[in-house]
C-alpha cells in the first residue's frame, strides 16, 4: 500500500505533464494542418541526417 | 519517382523540336521548354534548392511568361494594409493563396524558398487549401518580397484579405484538440482510481483509503467538467437565452446533475460517486464534436476557390485618362476601371462605356453572354467577353455580390444536415424523458428507502446514455462524408446524403455530362499538312479548359508541340498566340476569321468547296484560315456503366438535352435510356422535373454545373461535374471531383448504407437504454457497470459508424484516391 503514496501522485504528474506537452504542441502549430506532412516526403536536405521515423 | 525525363526538366511539358533552351541545375544541363522555366529551375538552383527535382512526385506549374512583375504592386502601403496583418512588434503576418502546387515537393520548395528570404519567421503551406500564411519581420522584408519570390519559383500568389476566417477556424481546432486531451487523460485517470474502487483492490471497509480514491477521482474529473464541458454549458446557456433547446441544455445539466451528486455523496461518505462516468460522457461526446468540425472546416476550404474569381488586381483610369495597376483591394467607391475583353471584372460597378457583353455564368448559371449598355450593373467575378470597357465602382470587396455567395455558401456548409438537427431533436426529447424518470424514480425511492433514492437517481442517470444518442448521427455522416471524399465525391450539402439514399429518377445532361466531344476530322483549308495543322492547333489549345481545346490537345498526343509566345485566351471566342513568329488564332469561325476585316471571305473561298463550318473550330493566321477541326460526340467512357448499374438498382433514367432529337434518341439508345426529351429549354428541363416529384418521386439532376443550372438548383439531390465553373458547383449539392459518373451510383451505395447504419445506431442507443434504465431505476446496477455499459454504448456507435465504405472497398475496384496536388 505504502507504494501508492508514490505511485499515485506520480501518474497525476505524468499526466499534467502530458498536457502540458501537449498544449504547447497545439499552440505551436503542430495539429493545425494533419494533412501536409502526410504528403511530405521523408527525405530532407542531402546535407542533414533522415528524420526520425514517427514513434 | 523521376518526372519529365522526355519534357521539360521543369514543368514536363513537350519541348520545343529544336534549340530547347537549357537550364543548368546541379552542374548538369537539362531541357527546358522555355525561358520562364529556364529561369524557375535555375533560381531554384541558386537557392540550393535542386533537391526539389528528386522529391517531387508531379512536374511543376510552368511558370506565367510575365512572373514576378505584379509584386511591387503589392509594397504599396495601402495594399499591404489590407493584406498584411500587424502581429504586434516588428512581426507581420500575411495568408497567400498559392496556385500551382502539386505535390509534397512544392510544399517542401516553397517551405525553404520563402523561408531562407531574410526576416522571413515562418513559412505555413497546405497543399490541400493551397493556403501559405507566412510571418515576417516588417523591417527586413515585406509581402511583395514574398510574392516576388514566390513567383520566381514558378508559383502564382493571390493574398487573401479573409485571414479572420482562418484564424477562428484555427483557434476552434485548436481550442477543441486542448478540450479534447483533457477530457481524454483526465478520463483515463478517474477511471483506473475508480476501477480501484469497482473491482476491489481497495478494501471498502478502509473508510480512509476509500475516501482517498474518491477525492483522487473528483479531483481528475474536475478539470473535465469545468474545462473541457465548459463549451456544452456555453452552448446550453446561449439557445436558453435564445428561448430555444438543443442538444446542449440535457446535456449540460446531466453532466451538472451527476458531477454535483458525485461531490455530495462524496462529501456525505455516501455509496457510490460517479466522477469516472462523467469524465468518459464528456470524453465521448468531445470525440464526436471533433470530427464534425473537422468535416466542417475541410468543407470551407471549398470557399476558398470562390474567394479565388474575382482578379488581384485592377487597371483604375487616372483623371487624365491614362492607366495605373494597382491592387483590387486598394479599389474605392467611385474608382473609374478599365478592364480588358477576356479579363475578370474586379468589383462591382456601372457600365461607363456604351456596350459590352460579359459571361456571369460563375455567378448565375447563365451561360450565354449578356449584353450590358451604358449603366447596366456588372458584377465582380465576371468575365468580360466583349469589350473593352470602363466601369464606375459601386461596390468592393465584401460588399460584392460574389463575396456574399462567398458568405451564403459558408454559411450553408456551417448549417447542420436535416438528419443531424433530427438526431438532436431525438437526443433531447430522449434526455428530457430520462430527467422524468430520474425525478420518477427519485420520488418512488424517497417512499421506499428514502435512503436509497439518491443512488439510485444518480444511476438511472449514468447508465443511460445520451451520449450514444448524441453521437448516433453525427458519427455515420463524418464517416460517410470522409469515405465519399476519398472516392472524389465533395458532399458540399450533407442532406444531400439522405436525399440521394432515397433517389428514385436520374437526369442525365447529356452534353458534356453522358458525353464528351473527340475530335473527328481534319479538315485543311489550303495546302497544309494535316499533321502539321494539327501540331500546331494543338500548341495553340494546350493551356486552354475549353472542352474543344481539349479534344484536340487529346487527338495530337503524337504530335511534337511547338513553345507559343503571347498566348491569349478570349472568353467565348478562342485563343491566339505567336508560333515561330507567326500570329495564328484558334476558335469559332467568326473568331479565328473576322480579326481581319475582309479577310472571311477570303478564307472561305480558298476552302475546298465551301465547307460549312457550323460548329467547327478554325485554325487562321493573318491571311485567312489553314484548317478547320471537326468534332463527333462520343460517349464518356464509364457513362454506360453508371448507367447500367443505377438502373440495375431500379432508378429510372431520363436524359434531358436541349440537343436535336435524332442526336439525343442515339445517345439514349446507346445507353439503354428508354426515356429522353430532346430539344428541351432550361425552361422544359424544369417542368418535367416539377411533373416528376409532383408524382412523388425524388430525383437526382446531374449536370456541368453552367448551363443546367436552374435543373440543379430545382432537383433534390444535384450533382455537378468538376469540370463546370466552382461557383456553380460550391451551389450544387455534390461535386464529382475528378469527374467519374460511376461514382454516383457507388455514392447512392454508400449514402443508402449509411443511412441504414444510422438507424442502426439510433436502435441500438433506444435498444439499450430501454434494457438498462428501468433496471437502474430499480437499483440493480452496479456503479461499475453503469460506467461501462454507457461506455461500450457509445463505442458500438462510433465502431458501427466506421463500417460505412467498407463493404465498398473489399469488392469494387480500389477507388482513386483524391489528391488536389496532383493534377
Amino acid at each position: 500500500m505504502s507504494a501508492l503514496v508514490f505511485l499515485i501522485p506520480l501518474s497525476i504528474l505524468l499526466a499534467i505533464g502530458a498536457l502540458v506537452a501537449f498544449f504547447w504542441a497545439v499552440d505551436h502549430g503542430q495539429f493545425d494542418d494533419l494533412e501536409t506532412p502526410a504528403l511530405m516526403p521523408l527525405a530532407d536536405a542531402p546535407d542533414e541526417p533522415p528524420q526520425e521515423p514517427p514513434q | 519517382m523521376t518526372v519529365g525525363t522526355q519534357g521539360c526538366w521543369h514543368c514536363g511539358e513537350p519541348l520545343p523540336p529544336a534549340n530547347a533552351p537549357q537550364a543548368v541545375v546541379g552542374g548538369v544541363a537539362h531541357d527546358v521548354c522555355c525561358m520562364g522555366c529556364r529561369a524557375a529551375a535555375e533560381w531554384i538552383d541558386t537557392l540550393g534548392l535542386a533537391d526539389y527535382y528528386r522529391l517531387r512526385t508531379a512536374p511543376a506549374r510552368r511558370p506565367p511568361a510575365t512572373a514576378g512583375g505584379d509584386g511591387a504592386i503589392l509594397a504599396r502601403p495601402e495594399v499591404a494594409r489590407q493584406a498584411v496583418r500587424d502581429l504586434g512588434g516588428e512581426r507581420r503576418e500575411a495568408v497567400v493563396l498559392v496556385e500551382g502546387i502539386r505535390c509534397s515537393a512544392c510544399v517542401w520548395l516553397i517551405e525553404r524558398g520563402v523561408g531562407s528570404l531574410e526576416g522571413v519567421a515562418s513559412v505555413e503551406v497546405n497543399a490541400l487549401s493551397q493556403r501559405a500564411r507566412f510571418v515576417f519581420e516588417g523591417t527586413r522584408c515585406s509581402l511583395a518580397q514574398i510574392v516576388d519570390a514566390l513567383a520566381r519559383m514558378g508559383y502564382r500568389a493571390e493574398p487573401l484579405t479573409a485571414t479572420a476566417l482562418t484564424d477562428a477556424r484555427r483557434r476552434e481546432n485548436r481550442a477543441a484538440l486542448k478540450r479534447l486531451a483533457v477530457a481524454g487523460i483526465g478520463a483515463m485517470q478517474a477511471m483506473t482510481f475508480a476501477s480501484a474502487l469497482y473491482f476491489g483492490a481497495i478494501d471498502m471497509q478502509d473508510i480512509a483509503t476509500r475516501d482517498l480514491f474518491r477525492w483522487l477521482a473528483f479531483l481528475t474529473a474536475t478539470p473535465v467538467v469545468l474545462y473541457s464541458a465548459s463549451s456544452f454549458f456555453a452552448g446550453a446557456v446561449r439557445t436558453l437565452v435564445a428561448r430555444r433547446l438543443s442538444v446542449d441544455v440535457p446535456v449540460a445539466l446531466a453532466i451538472a446533475l451527476i458531477y454535483a451528486a458525485s461531490l455530495v455523496m462524496a462529501l456525505r461518505g455516501g455509496a457510490e460517486v460517479y466522477f469516472d462516468s462523467v469524465s468518459m460522457f464528456v470524453f465521448f461526446l468531445l470525440v464526436g464534436r471533433y470530427a464534425e468540425m473537422r468535416a466542417r472546416h475541410r468543407a470551407g476550404d471549398l470557399t476558398d476557390a470562390l474567394a479565388r474569381s474575382t482578379p488581384a488586381f485592377a487597371d483604375r483610369v487616372r483623371a487624365d485618362g491614362t492607366l495605373e495597376r494597382i491592387a483590387a483591394l486598394e479599389l474605392v467607391v467611385g474608382d473609374r476601371v478599365h478592364v480588358a475583353a477576356g479579363a475578370r471584372i474586379p468589383a462591382d460597378g456601372v457600365l461607363e462605356t456604351a456596350r459590352c457583353r460579359v459571361d456571369e455564368s460563375a455567378l448565375t448559371g447563365e451561360s450565354a453572354p449578356l449584353v450590358k449598355i451604358r449603366g447596366g450593373a456588372l458584377v465582380a467575378g465576371s468575365v468580360v467577353v466583349e469589350g473593352p470597357l470602363a466601369l464606375r465602382v459601386e461596390r468592393v470587396g465584401p460588399d460584392t455580390v460574389v463575396a456574399g455567395i462567398v458568405a451564403l455558401a459558408t454559411r450553408a456548409q456551417a448549417a447542420r444536415p436535416r438528419l443531424a438537427r433530427a438526431g438532436e431533436r431525438a437526443a433531447a426529447l430522449f434526455v428530457g424523458r430520462v430527467l422524468a424518470l430520474a425525478a420518477i424514480t427519485a420520488a418512488g425511492w424517497s417512499f421506499v428507502d428514502p435512503l436509497r433514492a439518491f443512488e439510485a437517481t444518480l444511476a438511472v442517470l449514468v447508465v443511460s446514455c445520451p451520449c450514444a444518442f448524441a453521437l448516433a448521427v453525427p458519427a455515420a455522416l463524418t464517416r460517410a462524408l470522409g469515405v465519399l471524399a476519398q472516392q472524389g465525391v465533395l458532399v458540399v450539402r450533407p442532406d444531400a446524403i439522405e436525399n440521394l439514399a432515397a433517389a428514385t429518377h436520374v437526369i442525365f445532361d447529356k452534353t458534356g455530362t453522358l458525353t464528351d466531344i473527340a475530335l473527328h476530322g481534319v479538315e485543311p483549308l489550303r495546302d497544309v499538312d494535316r499533321d502539321d495543322a494539327l501540331a500546331l492547333a494543338a500548341s495553340l489549345a494546350r493551356g486552354s479548359r475549353h472542352p474543344a481545346a481539349q479534344a484536340i490537345e487529346a487527338a495530337a498526343s503524337n504530335e511534337a508541340l511547338r513553345p507559343v509566345a503571347a498566348w491569349q485566351s478570349h472568353s467565348g471566342g478562342g485563343v491566339e498566340g505567336e508560333i515561330e513568329g507567326r500570329k495564328l488564332r484558334l476558335g469559332s469561325p467568326s473568331f479565328a476569321l473576322t480579326r481581319d476585316p475582309g479577310s472571311t471571305s477570303l478564307a472561305l473561298a480558298n476552302g475546298p468547296g465551301s465547307p460549312s463550318l457550323d460548329g467547327a473550330v478554325v485554325l487562321a493566321d493573318d491571311t485567312g484560315a489553314i484548317a478547320a477541326f471537326h468534332f463527333a460526340e462520343r460517349v464518356r467512357f464509364d457513362a454506360q456503366a453508371a448507367v447500367a448499374a443505377l438502373a440495375a438498382e431500379g432508378v429510372a433514367i431520363e436524359i434531358a438535352s436541349g440537343d436535336v432529337r435524332a442526336k439525343v434518341a442515339a445517345i439514349a439508345a446507346r445507353l439503354s435510356v428508354p426515356h429522353f426529351i430532346a430539344g428541351a429549354r432550361p425552361a422544359d428541363k424544369l417542368a418535367r422535373l416539377a411533373a416528376l416529384r409532383a408524382e412523388g418521386a425524388r430525383v437526382i439532376a446531374v449536370g456541368d454545373g453552367i448551363n443546367d443550372a436552374p435543373v440543379l438548383a430545382g432537383a433534390d439531390v444535384a450533382i455537378a461535374l468538376a469540370s463546370g465553373t466552382e461557383i456553380a458547383q460550391a451551389s450544387s449539392d455534390i461535386v464529382l471531383a475528378n469527374g467519374r459518373l460511376a461514382a454516383i451510383p457507388e455514392a447512392r451505395d454508400l449514402a443508402r448504407h449509411t443511412l441504414a447504419v444510422l438507424r442502426q445506431n439510433q436502435r441500438w442507443a433506444m435498444a439499450y437504454n430501454l434494457a438498462v434504465v428501468p433496471l437502474g431505476a430499480l437499483g440493480f446496477v452496479p456503479p461499475w457497470l453503469a460506467a461501462i455499459g454507457m461506455s461500450v454504448s457509445s463505442l458500438v456507435v462510433v465502431l458501427n459508424a466506421l463500417r460505412i465504405g467498407r463493404r465498398k472497398r473489399r469488392g469494387g475496384t480500389p477507388a482513386p484516391k483524391l489528391v488536389p496536388a496532383a493534377a
